[in-house]
Formats: structure tokens, sequence, C-alpha cells
């Protein structure tokens, strides 16, 4: 069993070395809030694995017999530990759903007005999603079909809707994704803050070509986009 | 491939019809040189609980190896980036792991469990049947013929293609209009309907045929697991058949549930998921419970905290009703609802941490002996913490945005139905089995098994969290290199073809069992056993307890062969279930399919003539009680 799991941690160290997960390299503040709280979250987690992982070892290797006839005594409950084992996970996930209650509310649009004083200060664009591809309509009249150019450092804020089956939209590296639901609108708001290409797709299943669903988001300075958009 | 008369047929679909036919030719010489018809015919007509759950466990094993085909396809479509393996890109992909979910939830994961528990249950507690034998008939029907339609679909090239989940609008006929999706429904109505007559059946035995003295409170945790996912099943299955009917009729007759102006796709979300989260507990609870009697039973100390496991799994099953939106974090329900959902599914993290606690310290100061049920169940603690501590960070909302609908999520709910549920019924199978069959498996074969079977596992779903959090969404047929993502996929299906292999040492393992000649004894594994199943002979009789034992604690065989505590043996003060032999179930459940299959095909003569049927059958079953002629001449004596 130790073995196992000493093969195991290896390996998983393995995967993890030299690889720029996308997620964990966020090229925006959204994305970076949503790091540190899989950060957080996996920290904590972990230390539960260990204790767990440290009791189970230790308790197969102590109490494993090959003695046929060896009974034990029986074993009574002990209230201490049970309350610990109760209390301590509640404690923890406090810890946890503090962080996570701000980090929703902030990440989560809350009111049409928000969204309304939103669109006046920062860049707007409406999303239409449709089986297979994404559209998007810039302030200016300006459509674009899988392809998203913004300005780096500028907020933007989308409108999502699609026109057949629900889809969602994902750039990991910017921010979480939203779905695009028929008949319905979504928001969603980010900034990006480094100049890059970045891959989307369409999480959400919605048929025969839902792997091909895909576009690039191109963050440049805002002369460039300021030219791309009077083109 | 293009036939004749039939038309374009994809070649798999060629391959498999062939397949079948030679099996089932093969099949037919191997019944008739064996002269097994009559056992055939026997198990037809049984209403025995020890034969139905052997049924049950036999046909799971038979549908695992179906969906685990399709799991291997799909490991071989995305083994590298680009693939073009045979047919399975778009929509065969899609009709792939659409096939590979729902088998496994709905006629794998359940009927084992439901298969176990119609072994198990009647033994723990000293009831010599289910409390409705021929209702119990029905429902293992009723499942078998659900699963035959759904699989009926691929041989028919319309196999379902929205995913297990369905979603509408995608999943009505504006989108999916071929008849593909309606196996989907009225595979899983026949089904769900076996599964809701067998909650009763069990809420039934246990409250009613319990040994004397055996108080709730005296109960083995597996009848107490069985118990609560009764209750959940009686609760969330109603809410699916409803969800079903809603499709059928946007599907059929031009309602627009959940489309247009007065409908809404999210509806859709709601009432699956309301059924879809309690379901899972429905599958992991049951396995919970055979891992606190087989840990009890290998490390000779009773199950640490009993009051506390009991208080757990109620607990979950309750908190297990008000987490469905974790599903739909994305969908735009708002920073309420998501955080109101996000606080509910931690807190089931509490429950489930105690009763980890609690096996762990059932194993503390006891004698542990590592037989393969016990490998099973100590496989399992590890796996699911490892499952459980990525559905807290799944359950933090915002930082769900980024892992919903992507492998992350892939790899934790096999973490936790392949490592809680799958690894829960191999455990119960390799333990009950000298009850099902009178044999024990061979042990060294079973930790062949378990070995591979959990390295191969791992291997397969480890690398998906982090081909997840680079950017693969599930439910893709391909990648490219660009994505950073082959390491993990090319890892991922090694390990899956390892699971692959693992489950030939299983079968190897049936068959040579079925060929020794060794007896199992009644208290079959190493005369430790502590519930009444292990009182009676292997394998169990058709009336185990027409000596019924008192039971005065927890574990009572075990304190009497201990000469703590006597255990008294009386005459079974309760009328046991009469049992009968009838085809009656068996031709019901063919005319509900044939009514199910004109459904599908819009054959509405057919309908109509075989809906009559299905009523007709109703009448008689009103008019007929085979009871009466049993307890009358019991009376009489």
């Amino acid at each position: 069993m130790v073995k196992h799991i000493r093969k195991m941690s290896f390996f998983f160290l393995l995967l993890v070395a030299g690889c720029d997960i996308r997620v964990l390299d966020p090229a925006s503040e959204t994305g970076r809030r949503i790091e540190d709280l899989i950060g957080l979250s996996f920290w904590m987690m972990m230390l539960v694995l260990v204790i767990v992982f440290i009791l189970f070892i230790h308790f197969i290797k102590k109490y494993r017999v090959k003695d046929d006839s060896y009974v034990p005594p029986e074993e009574k409950e002990n209230k201490w530990l049970e309350i610990s084992w109760t209390v301590l996970p509640i404690i923890l996930l406090i810890i946890l759903a503090i962080p996570t209650v701000i980090a929703t509310y902030n990440l989560t649009y809350k009111s049409e007005a928000e969204e309304d004083s939103l669109k006046k200060e920062g860049l707007h664009v409406e999303v239409t999603a449709g089986q297979f591809s994404f559209t998007f309509t810039y302030p200016n009249g300006k459509e674009s079909t899988n392809q998203l150019l913004l300005p780096v450092d500028r907020e933007v804020t989308f409108t999502l809707t699609s026109k057949d089956v629900i889809h969602s939209f994902w750039v990991p590296e910017l921010s979480g994704k939203i779905d695009a639901i028929p008949g319905k609108q979504t928001h969603l708001k980010f900034t990006p803050n480094q100049v890059g290409g970045y891959q989307g797709k369409c999480a959400e299943f919605c048929g025969s070509h839902h792997a091909m669903m895909r576009f690039t988001t191109r963050v440049v300075e805002q002369d460039t986009f300021t030219e791309w958009m009077d083109k | 491939m293009n036939l004749p008369v039939i038309g374009k047929v994809p070649s798999d679909v060629v391959v498999a019809w062939m397949v079948m036919l030679i099996l089932g030719a093969l099949t037919i010489i191997f019944l008739s040189k064996k002269k097994k018809w009559s056992l055939l015919w026997e198990y037809m007509r049984t209403t025995h609980h020890r034969k139905i759950g052997t049924m049950y466990i036999m046909a799971a094993i038979l549908f695992f190896f179906r969906g685990g085909m399709d799991a291997l396809l799909i490991r071989t479509q995305l083994a590298v980036p680009q693939n073009d393996f045979w047919v399975y890109q778009g929509d065969k992909y899609n009709e792939l792991f659409t096939f590979h979910g729902t088998v496994m939830i709905f006629f794998v994961a359940m009927p084992l469990l439901i298969g176990l528990m119609n072994v198990a249950i009647p033994l723990q507690i000293g009831a010599n049947d289910l409390a409705f034998p021929y209702l119990n008939a029905v429902s293992f029907w009723l499942f078998f013929a659900g699963a035959m339609i759904f699989n009926m679909s691929f041989f028919f090239n319309a196999a379902p293609n929205a995913g297990w989940t369905a979603y509408a609008p995608l999943s009505t006929d504006a989108y999916t209009a071929q008849v593909n999706n309606n196996y989907y429904i009225f595979g899983l109505q026949v089904s769900g309907m076996g599964t809701i007559l067998t909650a009763i059946n069990m809420i039934v035995t246990i409250f009613r045929l319990r040994a004397p003295g055996m108080k709730m409170t005296r109960m083995p945790l597996f009848p107490w697991s069985t118990l609560v996912t009764s209750v959940l099943i009686l609760v969330a299955f109603p809410v699916l058949t409803i969800a079903l009917t809603l499709l059928m009729f946007d599907r059929y007759y031009g309602t627009h549930f959940f489309m247009s102006e007065m409908g809404d796709p999210v509806y859709w979300q709601h009432l699956f998921w309301i059924f879809g989260h309690p379901e899972v507990y429905i599958l992991i609870i049951p396995a919970f419970g055979i891992f606190s009697d087989i840990i009890s039973h290998f490390s000779r100390q009773k199950v640490y905290g009993y009051k506390s496991m009991v208080g757990a799994i109620v607990l979950i099953a309750m908190l297990g009703f008000m987490v469905w939106a974790h599903h739909m974090f994305t969908v735009g329900l708002g920073a309420f609802a998501n955080t109101f959902f996000a606080i509910t599914t931690m807190m089931i993290a509490v429950p489930t941490g105690i009763k980890v606690f609690n096996w762990l310290f059932t194993m503390r100061h006891g004698a542990i002996r590592m037989t393969t049920p016990m490998l099973f169940s100590l496989g399992f603690i590890p796996t699911f913490v490892m499952g459980g501590v990525t559905g807290v960070m799944l359950a933090v909302a915002a930082a769900d945005y980024q892992y919903h609908d992507t492998y992350f999520v892939v790899a934790h709910f096999h973490y936790t139905m392949v490592g809680g549920t799958v690894l829960g019924a191999f455990a119960g199978i390799y333990y009950w089995f000298p009850k099902m069959t009178g044999k024990k498996l061979d042990d060294s074969l079973g930790k062949w098994h378990f070995w591979l079977f959990a390295t191969g596992f791992h291997l397969t779903f480890l690398p998906q969290h982090f081909a997840g959090l680079n950017g693969m969404p599930r439910r893709v047929y391909t990648y490219l290199p660009e994505d950073g993502v082959a390491i993990y996929n090319g890892v991922s299906t090694a390990g899956a073809f390892l699971m692959g292999i693992s489950m030939l040492f299983l079968l190897y393992n049936l068959y040579k069992t079925a060929k020794s000649k060794e007896k199992a004894a009644a208290d079959a594994w190493l005369g430790d056993g502590r519930t009444l199943e292990w009182t009676v002979a292997s394998p169990a009789p058709e009336h185990p307890f027409e000596q019924v034992p008192y039971v005065k604690s927890v574990d009572p065989f075990w304190f009497h062969k201990r000469r703590i505590q006597n255990m008294p043996m009386g005459a079974n003060p309760r009328p046991s279930p009469v049992s009968v032999k009838t085809i009656q179930p068996l031709l019901f459940v063919l005319t509900i399919s044939m009514m199910s299959i004109a459904f599908i095909y819009h054959w509405i003569w057919v309908e109509i003539i075989f809906g009559l049927l299905v009523l007709m059958f109703f009448l008689l079953r009103t008019l007929t009680d085979e009871r009466e002629s049993v307890y009358r001449k019991e009376g009489e004596a």
C-alpha cells in the first residue's frame, strides 16, 4: 500500500511539473481570484487527505494480523474523538465557505441595473451562440465569428444568448464559463490584463460537432483594437 | 456500409449484429448440450429473492461489459490528438458517451446494488423472503426489459445521443428528431418503474419482517442503508418519471415545456437534477452499508460509532435533496442561489467525513484480515476520499465556473462512482457469493482483479483532473496537439485498458469457481460472521428462517459465538411471504415492452393493443392472490 501511494505521488509530480495549466496560469483579475480559491481549497483538502492517508496506512500496518485465533477486545467509542472529527471539518468548511461566498458574489452578476451601468463605462460585447460557432457583436455594429478581439486592461462585459440549444462560453485563462441559453440572456464580465492569444471553447454539450465549437480570443493594445474596430 | 433493403448502416452496427448472432447461436447450443433449458425456465418463473438477486447481478455484469466496451472505444478515440478511430467521431461518438453513462448508471450500478440487496437483506434481518415476492419478480423483469429496450437502440442504429443527462432543448424533437432519444425515454421509464417497486418492497420488508428482538437500532448497516436508499428512490424516481413524461409530450404531442416563451430549457435541468443528485446518493449509500459490514467483519470489531453511522446516512440523504443546483452553477441562477447551493453541498462533507473516520477507527485495535472483499473495501477508502475532496473543491461555486463541464468533473464523479459504488459492488459480490451459489470465489484471482483494477483506475482518472484544468471540456470527440492534453489522455487510455484486463480476471474467476466442487461453509469467511446471514446454509435455502433466532444486540451471531450472549432459536412468529412459480411477471413485462417499442416508433394501433393487454394483466393480478390458499391452509392447521 505504501509503495502504491509513493508511486502515485511521484506520478502526480511528473504530471504537474513543467506544465502550464491554463486555469492555473490566468491572464485576468477574475482568473486570478478563481485560481486563488482553487489553491486555497486544494491545500485545505490536501490536509484532510494527508490526515486520512496517514491514519489509514498506520492502522493497516499496525492492526493487520496473520494469527487466526487472535480476538481483539471489544473497542468502546471515544466521545472526544467523535466530537473532534465532527467539529474540525465544520471549522475547516467555514474557513472555505467565507471566501467562497465573497468570490461568488463578486464574480456573478447581481442585477440588470448593474449591467446597464457597466455597459456605459466599459466595452460591451453581445455573444450569440449557435450550432457550432460563436458570433460576437461590438457596440459599433461590427460582427465577428469565432474571433474575439479585446483591448488589454479594459473591463469588458458580455451579454450572451443562443439561437438553438444551450452552449457555454469559456476562455480558461480569462474567466470561468457562463451558459448561453435560448430565449434568455446571461452575463459575464472580466478585465484581461495580458496581451496574447487564448483558446475559447464551448463547454456545454450541444450536438454533433460540439468538439469543433471553438473560438480564438486575442487580447491586444488599445490602439490595435481601435484600428480593428474601425476597419 | 451499404446494405441491400436496409440502406446505409455504420460498420460498427454490422459487426455488433454479427457478433450477437454468433454468440446467440453458441448460447443456444450450450444450453441444449448441457440440458440447461429447464434451469432457465425455472429462473424465468422464480419469485425467490436469492435467485432474483443473482439474476440482477448477472445482468448487471453483462451490461458492465457493454458499458465498459463503450468506455474503451471512447478512450481509443481520445488516445491521441485528432484521432480518427473507426466511425467514432461526431454523432457516433455522442452516442458512445450517452450509452456509456446511461448504461453504467441505470443498468449496472443500480442493479448491482439492488441485486446485492435482494440476496442479503432478507438474510441479514432474518426474513424468509422479501415482503412481496411476486412484485419482486415484476421489478426485476421491468429493469431487464428497460435495459433491453435501451440496448436495442444501438442494433437499430438509433442509439440515444443527447448525453445521459439529455439536456433540453437538444433532446427535444426540434434538434434531435429521429427516434434515438425516444429509446432513452422508454428505456428509463420501464426500468425506473421497476426500481420504484423494488424500493416499496425493501421498505415494507425492513419494517415488517425483521427477526424478533431486532429493533431498528440492532439492524446491520447494510439494511439501514437500504432503507434510507429506498426512501430516496421513492422520492427521487417519480421526479425522473415526470421529467421524462414532459419530454415525451414535447417530442410527441407538440407541447413546449422546455422551449418557446412559455417553457424554459432550464426547467429540464431542475427536474433532472432534483432526481439526479439524490440518484448519486442512491448509488453510494448502499455501498457505504456494504463497506461498514465488511470492514467490521474482517477487523473482528463491531463497527465504530454505530449510531453516528446511521445518523450520517440519514443526514446525507436529507442534504442530498438540497444540493441539486450545484450541477447548474453556470446557468446564471444568480449569486444568491449559487452560494446557497455551494454551502449545502459543503455541508455533506461533514457526515461523509464522520463515516470515513468511523471506518478507520473500526480497524483500530482490530484484527485486520486481507481477504478479497476487505481489499476492495480498503481500496475504497483512499479512492473515495480523493473523490470527496474534489467534491468539496467543486462546491466552491466561483471556482466551479472553471471546473464545470470539464474533465475535472469527469474525474471527480468517476472517483466517487467507481471508487465508491463499483468497488462496493465488487466487495459485496465476493463477500456474499457463498450465500448466492454455495461456493467461494478464488481469493488470489480476486486479489489480482483488485490490484489491476485499482491501478488501472487511478491511471485512468487521476490525469483527467489536469486535462480539465488545462481546458479540456467533457463530451468532446477530439482535441488538438496545441491543447496540451495529449499526455493526460494517453495515460488515461492506457489505464482504461488495464481496468478492462482486470475484468477478465473476474470472468475467469467466475468460470473457475463454477467448475470447482469445493463447498463453502455457512459461516463462510474465517468463521467470523457477525450477522444473521452467516447462520444459514450456503447457498441460502428457500426458507432459511423456519427457526428464527431471537436478536439481543447488534452483531448477534458474533456475540453468540464468543459466548458473551446466547441467541435462542424459536418458531418464526410472522407469516412468511408466499413464493410462487409463475410466468406472469415476465409476460406482463413483455407486453409493456411491446407497448414501449410501439411508442418509440409511433405505431398507434400497436400502442393501443398492447396498452389494453397491460391493463388486462392489472385486472388478472387484482383478481388473484396466491396467499389466500396458503394462509387458509395455515389457519386450518
